[in-house]
């Protein structure tokens, strides 16, 4: 696990890319692991809202200045473990959720973007050699564009999050067959806010279901998420993983993350 | 009748010279549609050197045209050389030996690869020592 970087991307929005992030990287720091989260969606920030009860002074650096060069990996993450009383340490790297910062974002040059890329390679000897970090987590913006493509070349593994909407499965299809498989970058797939009846499926049925998913995306699917009303109505500011570890959605996360370790 | 009885009748010889004959005109042709081939494929290298050169050093209407080895780029590079540079994003300068490790590919193909790459204006290249070492600028 030691280093190992995992972009959560999706092919659409509202899959539910921040809810798998934020509680991946909470349930492997409650395990006792060191985690780096990083909000790599400069067009649609949400980690400030998230970790908002967990920061306790304004933010000073943000995650955009470490791309821009303004400033290092160590100031721009901030610590929230202390607040969710974890057994290892949970930074979460904010991006500036700003218009101006956003618009900052957009439209840069092909050279900011090789740049960009260069800052995320050089990330990981950063933040495993000198911050001892062991599990590094990317939250991506959804589809193929430089923000969300430029975290998935430089991860180690993605994990692409769709709903069982014919939308998501054929954008994920798209996204697997002309970006993953040209750039030869391992991707799994989990299935999130799939029909509530799935809680009381039997296995057999459910293993139907991931073996047409895995039939029809060629890749491995490592989980099916029903959907559950109270996680979907809950406070984005509330983190499941610490507030409501006996939660089934947590159950299935955690079969997520067993199967993430041997991969 | 034996049988081959009737080809030993026939005169060898002359059916040879005939053949010879034959496979001579045969591989004059040849060589004339080579000839042409290798003028028409020295023409196109001379137009894509042209095209390079114009692009990269900006001599076509004094516009500056500078190639970056952008992820949305790297999709319209053929595999074998955007495997190059995508081990390159990863080792940031590395010799044709270093690269071949990481991609378990041959020296020499990588060596040809980055090359390639140099040539197209994607990457740069140095020498330190007696090795050469490829980068992104």
């Amino acid at each position: 696990m030691k280093g190992k970087v995992i972009a959560i991307h999706s092919s659409r929005g509202g899959t539910g890319k921040t809810l798998i992030a934020t509680n991946l990287a909470a349930t492997y720091a409650s395990k006792g692991l060191n985690v780096a989260l990083l909000d790599l969606d400069f067009r649609a920030p949400s980690l400030l809202t998230v970790f908002s009860k967990g920061i306790r002074r304004p933010v000073k650096h943000w995650l955009n200045d470490f791309i821009n060069g303004r400033g290092t990996i160590e100031q721009a993450l901030v610590d929230v473990s202390e607040k969710y009383n974890l057994r290892g340490r949970l930074f979460a790297g904010l991006a500036n959720p700003g218009i101006e910062a956003i618009r900052n974002m957009m439209g840069r040059s092909r050279a900011w973007e090789v740049a960009a890329v260069k800052k995320l390679f050089s990330l990981r000897s950063t933040l495993s050699n000198d911050m001892g970090i062991d599990c590094c987590i990317f939250d991506t913006s959804p589809g193929i564009q430089y923000s969300s493509i430029n975290a998935v070349i430089s991860s180690d593994l993605s994990v692409i999050v769709t709903t069982l909407d014919s939308l998501d499965i054929e954008g994920v299809q798209k996204i697997l067959a002309e970006f993953y498989d040209d750039f030869e970058k391992r991707a799994v797939v989990l299935m999130n806010k799939v029909f509530p009846e799935t809680r009381i499926w039997s296995n057999g049925r459910e293993k139907e279901l991931i073996n047409q998913m895995e039939a029809a995306l060629k890749h491995p699917v490592i989980g099916v998420i029903p959907c559950y009303c109270d996680v979907l109505q809950a406070d984005r500011a509330s983190l499941l993983a610490i507030e409501k570890p006996d939660h089934p959605f947590l159950r299935n996360l955690q079969e997520v993350v067993e199967k993430l370790e041997h991969i | 009748m034996v049988v081959g009885e009737t080809a030993k009748k026939k005169s060898p010889t002359l059916d040879v010279n005939a053949l010879l004959t034959m496979l001579t005109d045969e591989l004059n042709q040849i060589n004339s549609k080579l000839d042409m081939m290798a003028e028409l494929n020295g023409k196109i290298l001379k137009t894509q050197e042209e095209f390079l050169r114009r692009i990269t050093n900006g001599s076509h209407q004094g516009e500056v045209i500078k190639l970056q080895p952008d992820v949305m780029t790297l999709l319209s590079l053929p595999r074998s050389l955007r495997k190059t540079v995508m081990v390159l994003y990863k080792l940031k300068e590395a010799t044709a030996e270093d690269l071949a490790r990481e991609t378990k590919r041959l020296r020499a193909v990588e060596s040809a690869s980055a090359n390639q790459l140099v040539r197209m204006g994607y990457l740069k290249k140095k020498r330190e020592g007696r090795k050469v070492y490829f980068y992104i600028e």
